[in-house]
């Protein structure tokens, strides 16, 4: 197990050096850090846009770009990134947020794209209600108004974001690729 | 031309057959067919591609764009820095 602060360069380089130290090889990327900071456009502040961007989708490209090229050079290799609904569905309060999702959703197609040819698979997964620390903020009003907007009329369970991951990741996924799936029971 | 020299030659095309997915045979590949453009016709990602296929394979370290552009020319101009720095 390694700490890795995603916004840092050389932070990423040390954990390559470190796999590839241990196993002679990197096989699956999955960029899941991030975080939010809910703000009205009008009143968010500098940090509150930038400290989102960083986290979300320049810790995303960080992570890609350290493992393009050894996964080129194995012929071989999964990348599933972590977006979210927010990406596709305008969610007021989110301007950063949604604007960082939709990168990641913009740069998991693109690189698919460029990396497809040696044998390295892109994907975004796109969560939307799922019960983890990110919704532990939520009041119970809150709660139920976002359940109301759920066709399932539940939350997710972070067991099933993990098992599309699993999916995108093993060998049956192999020509699945710039693909976002959306795993949200149902809301859009 | 030495035996050598061919026999690296075979192997650029065999790589580049390869690790580019071609369709074409790597006997098709003729020593001055242009890689890029008219000729072969790869694009930028089979320039990566390539890139790191010949440091995986020669230890051919292809620094910029600019000595890009000028090993990959070609199959002899891949053979030439190959013969000229690289671990072949």
């Amino acid at each position: 197990m390694l700490d890795l602060d995603v916004t840092d360069r050389r932070a990423w380089e040390a954990a390559l050096a470190a796999v590839i130290d241990d196993s002679g090889r990197i096989d699956v990327l999955v960029n899941a850090a991030g975080h939010h900071e809910d703000a009205l456009l009008a009143n968010m502040s500098d940090t509150g846009w930038q400290e989102v961007l960083d986290s979300n989708l320049t810790g995303t490209f960080f992570g890609c770009r350290c493992v393009a090229k050894p996964m080129m050079a194995q012929r071989a290799g999964r990348i599933v990134n972590i977006a979210s609904l927010s990406a596709l569905s305008a969610p007021v309060g989110q301007t950063n947020y949604a604007a960082a999702k939709a990168g990641v959703v913009a740069l998991s197609r693109t690189l698919a794209r460029e990396v497809a040819r040696a044998g390295v698979t892109v994907n975004t997964v796109c969560p939307g209600y799922i019960d983890t620390d990110a919704l532990a903020g939520m009041d119970e009003d809150a709660r139920k108004a976002a359940m109301r907007t759920v066709p399932m009329r539940r939350f997710g369970r972070p067991d099933e974001v993990a098992a599309a991951v699993v999916f995108l990741a093993c060998p049956d996924a192999a020509y699945i690729t710039g693909s976002v799936l959306k795993i949200d029971g149902g809301i859009h | 031309m030495s035996s050598a020299q061919s026999e690296l030659k075979e192997k650029i095309k065999a790589i580049l057959v390869e690790e580019l997915m071609l369709s074409e045979e790597p006997a098709e590949i003729g020593d001055e067919m242009a890689l890029f453009g008219e000729g072969l016709g790869l694009d930028s990602v089979d320039a990566l591609q390539l890139v790191v296929a010949l440091e995986k394979h020669f230890g051919l370290k292809v620094e910029d764009a600019e000595k890009a552009k000028q090993i990959l020319q070609n199959v002899n101009s891949i053979a030439a820095a190959i013969g000229a720095g690289g671990s072949a």
